[in-house]
Order: structure tokens, then C-alpha cells, then sequence
């Protein structure tokens, strides 16, 4: 095999070990929350108030666009009343979790990636650590407990106002009464759904915040360095993001 | 006293140390010299124990450094304070957050005790007044010194400086070499790593000369003075000349 191929290989096994490792320690120092709760406070306005209005428009449009596409197909055999049905479960148990993730994982994500890595940079984290302070305690942690937090409420705005969007269009487009839209839309959903719909943010928010602060932790090679770690960040949280969206569907979904 | 014996780091195939033997007194200011890349930061970070050797072992008053644990590595850090090369304060935070940053036991002290600390440090550093400042409101010189009260915040033992002058102007250089002079009559044992012949000079006691991660000669300056290797004669050659030349030494007493 071409020696550069290994190498690729060995690096790529190395990180995953030493992303592993991280994550271990996130386990281990959960508890060091509470010492760092005002940098926690303020990671969860920014990952939560500052996102809000990106979330919005993610889910009103997506919203919009579900009701427009199935509407036009529905509207062919008669049943645009089930338009509110379609809205309401793909916004609920995946478009809904997965755009917020998506968007999240670019907006939180590059954040992360970036604050970290130029500290990595400027030799701030290697002051942390000289001081006798933790990376992890005093950076990782905050930013994985404002992302556990944080992306189920994000999620939930998400879902409601897709709904809402495909209500729009729905009483607009196809002339469906509000009110049957909505008792459709409610009735349609199953604790099932909720479950489903609500565990994939928390899972989400993890791997964003741990994968975001592993690449941010590990820059090096000056600026340059630094723009690709923060776009490895955000491809493989994006990644992920459909990964782990692929298994709730499938294996969750089925065992439940 | 703090030793380095048969010291030995690679990173990435490079060798950075090679079988590296010091010895740092006490309450003494020595002074890592050296062409840049030589590997004279390198020893800072292994004596604080951010990077482990390859082979060899690092005694700090005694214990080795190479096989304490996490606990104990955090103790000892404690006692040793660092000044960054690039300063590495916290861009987000005041003067005074950053000197409070790494202050132990400080939600034990009051609001008042808090701020008399701060107004102690800054006063010793020349920076009164700048409490609430950010470092980006700061010239390279201030940044410089604020990054000293941070290292003296917890009192320690010793104070490893990296590069402490470069890139400063002849003015904050010289305000920079008065604190490390400052330090010393207070018993604060200062490593500084440096390429600056002229401040080396100024403010070292012991001198250990490094080139290309291995050590050249070290002792006191008459000893390197009068070594007879060419790396040192070659480094020292412009110090030598001018002090043998009258004009430019008679020239230097006079402005000093």
C-alpha cells in the first residue's frame, strides 16, 4: 500500500483515539460544571439566544417547503388534508432535529473550532494548563453542557415553527382550515414521535460540542491550520449528524 | 534546585533535545541562550511538565517531575509561574480577569481582598489604573507585564520566562529586564529563555547555551567568555568586540 495511505490511515486511527479519549474525559470531569457556571451561562446564551433567529428561519422554511412539495403531490389524489400529517411527523422526528443540527453544527461548531483553535494558537491553552487549570474543565466542558441543554429547545422552536410554516401554506396554498390543520397535526403525533424527535438534539449537541473542541484543541499549522480544522469540524459534525439520524430512524425507531 | 538530566524529545521524527544535562539554581536568574529553533522553549515546557521527554528525567527541588500525577503536577504548577512568548492573555477578559483567571481559592477572598490584589500586582508591574482594560486596549510592552502580575499571582517559586523582550521597544524592554531585576531581590527564581545577547547580559546570573537541541557550554559569563567553542565565541563575538572596543564601552557606561 502507498506509504502516505498509511500514514493517512495511522492518523486518521490516532485521532479517533485521542477523540475518544476526550469524550472520556468530559465523562470524568462532568462534575466540574458547577466551578465553571458563569462561562457555562454564557456559552448557553450563545450557543441558545444567538442562534434563535437562524433556527427560525430554518424551520419556518423548511416548514414552507415540505407543505409546498407533498401539497402539490397530495393535491393530485384529493388529500391535502394530510398535508398537516406530513408536516407535522417530518418536522417532529427528522427535518425538524436534522436542520437544527445542520445548522447548528456550522453556526456552534465553527464557533468552537475556531475560539479554541486560535487559543491553541496563542499558546492560551498551554497557559491553562501551566497555571495548573484544565482545558477541559474550564473549555470543554461549559460548551458541551450549553449544547446538551440548549439544542432540545432549539429543536422544539424548529419543529413548531415548520409546523406553522406548513399551516401557512396549507390554509394559503391549499385552502385547508387552520383549525383542522393544526388538530391534525397534533393527533398525528405519538409519544413515539416526541421521544424520537426530542432524544436525537441531545445526541446532536454532544458530538457537536466534543468533535468542535477536539479540532479546535488540536490546531496547529498557524491560520491556515486553523481554517482546516474548523471546516473538518463542521464536515464531520454534519456528518455525524446524518449518521446518527440514520440509526435513531432505523434501529431506534424499529426496537421501539 | 531544579535538573534536567539526559533530557532527550523528538516531535514528528525532529529532534528538539538531545540528551540535555542542567542544573537551575535557586533564587538565581539563569538564562537559556540560544539562535532561534535551537530548542530553548522547549525546556520550559518539560520543567513544567506540558510536554514529556522521550528519556531522562526532570527533578524539581528533588522529585521528578516525569512521574507525578496529574494531582501533583497540577501542586507544582502552583509554584511556577510562566510568561508566554506571545503573552497568551485571555483576549475576552479585563487586566484584572486575567491576573484572577488562575488564582486559587478565590472565591474563599472578598470583593475587597480581590481588588487590593489586583491593585498590588499592577502597582508592581508599573500598571496601575488598568484594571479594566482589555489586552487589545493594551501596547506589546503592558501586555507583556500584565502577562508578569499574572504569573505572580499565586507567588511563586519560580517564574520561566519565554522570549520576554522580543519585539519590544528598547523603552518596554528595559521595564520588562527592571521587573525580572525586581523579581530576583525578591527571591523569585526567574529561567528565561532568550536570543537578546544585550538582555541575557543584563539580567542573567548563570547562563546555559543551547544549539540545535543540544547543550553548548554553561556556567557564569565569564566562564562562557572564555570557552573556546566556535558556536560560542561566534555568538558572542559582537559582545566581546564592543567591550574591547573603548568608545562603545565608555559610550554604555555613560547611558547607563
Amino acid at each position: 500500500m502507498d506509504k502516505n495511505k498509511v500514514s493517512r490511515f495511522t492518523k486518521m486511527i490516532e485521532g479517533l483515539q485521542e477523540f475518544s479519549l476526550l469524550v472520556r474525559d468530559v465523562f470524568v470531569h462532568l462534575g466540574s460544571v458547577k466551578d465553571n457556571w458563569n462561562e457555562t451561562v454564557k456559552e448557553m446564551y450563545l450557543i441558545g439566544t444567538k442562534s434563535f433567529f437562524l433556527i427560525f428561519l430554518g424551520g419556518l422554511f423548511t416548514g414552507i417547503i415540505l407543505a409546498l412539495e407533498t401539497g402539490h403531490q397530495l393535491e393530485t389524489f384529493g388529500a391535502t388534508a394530510w398535508i398537516a400529517k406530513t408536516v407535522s411527523l417530518g418536522m417532529v422526528r427528522e427535518l425538524g432535529p436534522v436542520i437544527a443540527g445542520l445548522l447548528l453544527a456550522a453556526r456552534t461548531g465553527a464557533k468552537n473550532t475556531s475560539e479554541l483553535g486560535a487559543m491553541q494558537l496563542s499558546e492560551q491553552i498551554d497557559a491553562l494548563k501551566a497555571f495548573g487549570a484544565s482545558p477541559i474543565e474550564k473549555l470543554v466542558i461549559p460548551r458541551t453542557i450549553a449544547a446538551l441543554v440548549m439544542f432540545l429547545p432549539l429543536t422544539l422552536i424548529a419543529d413548531i415553527v415548520g409546523i406553522f410554516g406548513g399551516m401557512l401554506v396549507s390554509n394559503q396554498t391549499f385552502h385547508s382550515d387552520i383549525s383542522v390543520f393544526w388538530n391534525t397535526a397534533i393527533t398525528s403525533l405519538k409519544m413515539k414521535d416526541l421521544f424520537v424527535g426530542f432524544l436525537k438534539p441531545i445526541f446532536f449537541g454532544f458530538f457537536i460540542a466534543t468533535i468542535s473542541c477536539y479540532f479546535g484543541l488540536t490546531t496547529k499549522g498557524g491560520t491556515t491550520g486553523l481554517g482546516k480544522n474548523t471546516i473538518n469540524a463542521v464536515v464531520y459534525s454534519s456528518a455525524l449528524i446524518l449518521v446518527i439520524d440514520f440509526i435513531f430512524t432505523k434501529v431506534v425507531w424499529e426496537l421501539l | 534546585m531544579i535538573e534536567l538530566k539526559n533530557i532527550s524529545i523528538s516531535l514528528n521524527d525532529n529532534v528538539i533535545l538531545d540528551d540535555v544535562t542542567i542544573s537551575i539554581e535557586m533564587g538565581m536568574n539563569t538564562i537559556v541562550l540560544g539562535p532561534s529553533g535551537a530548542g530553548k522553549s522547549s525546556i520550559l515546557k518539560i520543567i513544567i511538565g506540558l510536554w514529556v521527554p522521550d528519556s531522562g528525567e526532570v527533578l524539581f527541588e528533588g522529585k521528578n517531575v516525569c512521574k507525578m500525577t496529574t494531582d501533583e503536577i497540577l501542586q507544582l504548577r502552583k509554584t511556577v509561574g510562566m510568561v508566554f512568548q506571545g503573552n497568551a492573555l485571555f483576549d475576552s477578559l479585563t487586566v484584572a480577569e486575567n491576573i484572577l483567571y488562575f488564582l486559587p481559592d478565590k472565591k474563599k477572598l472578598s470583593q475587597n481582598e480581590l481588588q487590593l490584589k489586583i491593585e498590588e500586582l499592577l502597582s508592581f508591574v508599573n500598571l496601575s489604573g488598568t484594571e479594566n482594560l482589555y489586552p487589545e486596549e493594551l501596547s506589546g510592552g503592558m501586555k507583556k507585564r500584565v502577562a508578569i502580575a499574572r504569573a505572580l499571582a499565586f507567588n511563586p517559586q519560580v517564574i520561566l520566562f519565554d522570549e520576554p523582550t522580543t519585539g519590544l521597544d528598547p523603552i518596554n524592554t528595559e521595564s520588562v529586564l527592571e521587573l525580572n531585576e525586581k523579581l530576583k531581590q525578591n527571591g523569585i527564581t526567574s529561567v528565561v529563555v532568550t536570543h537578546i545577547l544585550d538582555d541575557a547580559i543584563e539580567v542573567g546570573d548563570n547562563f546555559i547555551i543551547i544549539n540545535e537541541g543540544s547543550i553548548i557550554e554553561a556556567g557564569s559569563l565569564e566562564k562562557i567568555l572564555r570557552s573556546k567553542n566556535p558556536f560560542v565565541q561566534e555568538f558572542f563575538k559582537r559582545f566581546i568586540e564592543e567591550n574591547h572596543n573603548p568608545f562603545i564601552r565608555i559610550s554604555k557606561e555613560v547611558n547607563k
